[in-house]
């Protein structure tokens, strides 16, 4: 391994370069965009050479834009707050149920309590639409359609089980005479679980709440189907921008990257968790 | 009695790890479990002190029965073999943790904290988290926090398994002062038969099917009841010789390399029967030929301990014989050479089943 | 009772028998869980009748006819064929492309590391989003990779807009956001193996391809088992990439599964075709996932097993 050859090292060097530029090129370039003005962006050839502009966050941010058929409101800043609201709610109702759950899996091993884990992660992997299609019509039935609460609920679908499975690893690794030791020294149950099990899964309940936040963000199906246009998350509210504002393509780059600013920044963030939450455990890091 | 464990039964999945299982220990003693790895001395405390329960049997504990009841409210002070302290809290939370539990004010917990520190000589690293502290200091920790709220019961899990020998030499013994001390009722786990001894009351050697024997040192070392057992005592270890003891002039006796050696009246049933005679080596000793009962042998190796010498020698007929004799004591190193046993120490056990044959017993 | 137990708060509040315990405990997420396992049961009975929405009188049971029409529904076969091209497509070249890129920064060097978090970021992009940035990059007036594929000779290259190059635009999307995940598994894998296999190969002098076919692959082979499953499940169920594009055209160019069972559903408002295509891929990814359930949960224990 340690005497590469010079021809060796430039074709590395080579597929490293064309791999970043494949990945990271589309980003930096919807940034570059999103300074631009349509006369810039239009330009043939096209040119990283322009004067910068903030009009198209101004325009955004102020929910006036301007198209060629005039003055057009659109609040793309209540799709970025919905998807805040959406996924840190959704986050907060999933650890919430999760965790017990998760500790009752890891740690107290219960009848059944494989195949139930089992079932849970299974729906993980069923076709989203089976469900949501028929919910459509329950929660028109029940009153949940136009409500935070329903999306909440059915987002427990995306959230629930990532949750589940890695901080359920992370009771599994905590050794069982840790906790023995503090019932012995006299707390309760509830004390154990509050002042051990979970400081020492705090590593993983951070992965898997990180996770959760960044999936339920990115989700687009499940509020595109059940999400009237006012509880609309930026993923579905971006798609019916690129509609609402024709051809304004310095504001759509402007959406898009205020869109996916939230999330590469947690991820860039804590990147150390990121790689053992997006295995679910399996492989540590 | 302060413990009192009636035909308990555990299994894990289909292995039966305690078979109807009962054990008694009285207010103040400590007795000690002894007996290899995967006999069960670590369930059976884990059974006591309540983080599992028993498939069956009762547990009563100063005369309360112990069914239902949650390990924090049984008042047991336990240490782990592997610590198991708290990884996030630093060596004065982890001592102080039963008194937390126990409402006492911050001065009590203070004041108790570092009265047990001081006891085990780890004041300095009260501030420490458990990664930051040595073994010695993590298991003088765990030691502590057994301690702490000085609980009626202690259940010592080989505390001192994971420590280096030299610091398992002291606790040995600093040990028994501090179990004393404490006025509890000390349950300890060990793999060790010279911790065993020295820090018992009484031991209760686990087989694989429960519980062996249960006597004091003395009554395991002097009296084993099997072959097993009586291995698993002493060091350098008892010489165990196939032998079927004949009817001499006065009674029963063995011929060992042409030596008599007379057997007590009281063996009188065994005449015939195949033995195993047990000799403790420092029951051996080295004497000039021509005493009668005399037996000559060849030395093949020595070994100089620390306390004693270790001779390993060959009898005529090719059986090998270990002796012991304190160090300094002057005896041969090489060639031929006569020993003498003393037969009042002499063990008898049943070839077939490896059971000691109590004098008086018949065939 | 001895002192010390004396001396023990009595315990407060409720008390939950042992054998309960972890049912009450797990109660509450099995509770959120079948109020969405209820949806499901629906959608099972919709597959096995006549429903649209623009017809309710004539809502009745027909048992099998909706899977029944399937097999001389020419439009199902194209959603059969479109979503299994689409996930051999994906998740082969993404596991190539992984690879690759995982052997590359094989090395913990502070720099490979640094590549591979940057790498983290079109994963961390929400597909649909990529779609619509991917979307302005090929647009036919100012996209930037219009201006590339003229610029080597391919004048108004229609990307998503024409039929014989929209899967390879979306495929290709696909492959800037998952690609990084297989990557990152992978890597994980790579440098978890044990080193001894390759300096003795290293010693022999034997040849690198010969390592790599002989001893890097067999032993990274759970891991890419578990990588190509994971994305298979997910590749084949595709809607965000596909319906952000092109809404599955042009025209029935990509209806997959999950798009034509859209489509079905709020276009056509035929809730029973709908249904019964969902179910075709439920029974799909249920073998699937079955599959890597089972070979996840060994490659967990073996990794727990030497952590």
């Amino acid at each position: 391994m340690e005497h590469t050859s010079t021809l060796e090292r430039v074709l590395r060097a080579i597929a490293i370069t064309l791999v970043i530029l494949f990945f990271i090129f589309p980003i930096f370039w919807i940034v570059l965009m999103s300074f631009q003005t349509n006369e810039t962006i239009l330009r043939v050839p096209p040119s990283i050479v322009f004067e910068p502009t903030l009009q198209n966050y101004q325009a955004l941010i102020t929910g006036e834009l301007d198209t060629a058929a005039g003055k057009l409101e659109f609040d793309f800043m209540s799709n970025l707050f919905n998807s805040f609201y959406l996924s840190t709610a959704s986050v907060a109702l999933g650890l919430i149920l999760g965790i017990p759950a998760a500790y009752a899996f890891g740690r107290l091993k219960f009848r059944g309590s494989e195949d139930i884990a089992f079932t849970l992660l299974s729906f993980r992997f069923a076709p989203p639409l089976l469900v949501l299609l028929p919910l459509t019509i329950y929660f028109q039935k029940l009153g949940l359609a136009d409500t935070y609460f329903g999306l909440i609920w059915v987002y427990q679908l995306i959230v629930l089980p990532l949750i589940l499975w890695i901080v359920r690893g992370y009771f599994e690794d905590i050794p069982a005479d840790i906790e023995y030791a503090y019932r012995i020294a006299g707390h309760g149950f509830w004390a154990t679980f509050f002042k051990i099990a979970l400081p020492l899964a705090m590593p993983g309940i951070a992965a898997a709440g990180l996770l959760a936040f960044i999936f339920a963000w990115n989700n687009f199906i499940f509020a595109l189907v059940l999400a009237s246009a006012d509880k609309q998350p930026v993923t579905v509210g971006a798609l019916a921008f690129v509609t609402a504002s024709g051809i304004q393509y310095g504001q759509i780059a402007a959406g898009i990257v205020l869109s996916i600013l939230p999330t590469l920044g947690l991820a860039l963030y804590a990147q150390r968790y990121l790689v053992e939450g997006l295995s679910l455990g399996a492989v540590k890091g | 009695m302060s413990i009192q464990l009636t035909d308990i039964v555990k299994s894990f999945k289909t292995d039966r790890v305690l078979d109807s299982l009962s054990l008694g220990v009285s207010r103040g003693e400590t007795l000690v479990l002894f007996g290899p790895s995967g006999a069960g001395k670590t369930v059976l405390l884990r059974l006591i002190a309540g983080v599992i329960d028993p498939d069956e049997g009762r547990i009563v504990i100063n005369g309360v029965d112990m069914e239902g009841v949650e390990p924090e409210e049984r008042g047991i002070g336990m240490a782990f073999q592997n610590f198991a302290l708290f990884p996030h809290m630093d060596a004065h939370a982890n001592i102080a943790s039963p008194l937390t539990a126990r409402r006492r004010t911050r001065a009590d917990i203070e004041d108790r904290v570092n009265e047990v520190a001081e006891l085990l000589k780890i004041r300095h690293v009260l501030g420490h988290k458990p990664k930051e502290l040595s073994n010695g200091q993590k298991q003088r920790t765990a030691l502590g926090r057994a301690l702490a709220a000085e609980p009626s019961i202690l259940l010592l899990d080989d505390p001192l398994r994971n420590v280096d020998a030299k610091l398992r030499f002291e606790m040995r013994l600093e040990l028994p002062r501090l179990l004393k001390a404490q006025e509890a009722t000390v349950i300890y786990v060990t793999q060790d038969y010279k911790e065993a001894m020295a820090l018992g009351d009484r031991i209760a050697v686990m087989g694989a099917h429960g519980i062996a024997q249960v006597g004091t040192p003395e009554d395991i070392y002097l009296t084993p009841a099997d072959t097993t057992i009586a291995r698993l005592f002493g060091d350098p270890a008892i010489n165990l010789l196939d032998v079927v003891p004949e009817q001499g002039g006065g009674g029963p006796e063995i011929q060992l390399s042409g030596a008599r050696m007379p057997l007590d009246t009281a063996y009188a049933g065994v005449v015939g029967r195949p033995c195993i005679l047990g000799i403790r080596p420092e029951t051996i000793r080295f004497t000039e030929a021509g005493a009668p009962g005399v037996i000559p042998v060849e030395i093949e190796a020595e070994t100089p301990l620390n306390e004693k010498t270790v001779t390993l020698a060959a009898t005529r007929a090719g059986r090998e014989i270990l002796i012991s004799r304190p160090a300094g004591t002057p005896g041969p190193d090489r060639g031929t050479a006569h020993i003498a046993i003393d037969p009042s120490g002499a063990l008898l056990f049943d070839q077939a089943t490896g059971k000691r044959i109590h004098p008086g017993e018949s065939a | 009772m001895s002192d010390a137990a004396a001396s023990l708060p009595k315990r407060r509040g409720f008390r939950i028998s042992r054998r309960w315990l972890p049912y009450v405990l797990s109660l509450p997420a099995l509770l959120a869980c079948i109020g969405i396992l209820i949806p499901f049961f629906t959608a099972v009975a919709y597959s096995l009748q006549r429903y649209r929405l623009s017809q309710p009188w004539a809502h009745k049971w027909n048992w099998g006819e909706n899977y029944w029409n399937f097999l001389s529904d020419s439009s199902f076969w194209n959603t059969l064929q479109v979503s299994l091209t689409y996930a051999f497509l994906t998740v082969g070249l993404e596991l190539m492309f992984g690879l690759g890129i995982a052997l590359l920064l094989q090395k913990r060097t502070r720099f490979n590391n640094f590549v591979s978090i940057m790498l983290l970021m079109p994963l961390m992009t929400a597909p649909a989003l990529a779609s619509l940035m991917w979307k302005l990059m090929t647009n036919p007036g100012f996209g930037i990779l219009s201006y590339f594929a003229s610029l080597i000779g391919f004048e108004d290259f229609r990307w998503a807009s024409d039929p014989s190059t929209a899967m390879l635009t979306v495929v290709l999307v696909d492959i800037w956001v998952y690609t990084p995940f297989i990557m990152i598994l992978l890597l994980a894998g790579l440098r978890s193996l044990p080193q001894q296999p390759f300096e003795a190969a290293a010693l022999d002098g034997v040849p690198r391809l010969f390592v790599f076919w002989r001893i890097t692959l067999p032993m990274l082979t759970p891991f890419l088992l578990t990588a190509t499953l994971f994305r298979v499940i997910e590749s084949i169920q595709q809607f965000d990439i596909i319906y952000a594009m092109t809404q599955g055209g042009p025209g029935d160019r990509l209806t997959v599964f999950q798009v034509e069972a859209y489509l079905n559903f709020f276009q056509s408002t035929n809730v029973g075709r709908s249904a019964a295509l969902l179910m075709i891929l439920w029974a799909i990814t249920y073998v699937l996932s079955s599959i890597f359930i089972k070979n996840w949960l060994k490659l967990r224990e073996k990794q727990r097993g030497e952590a």
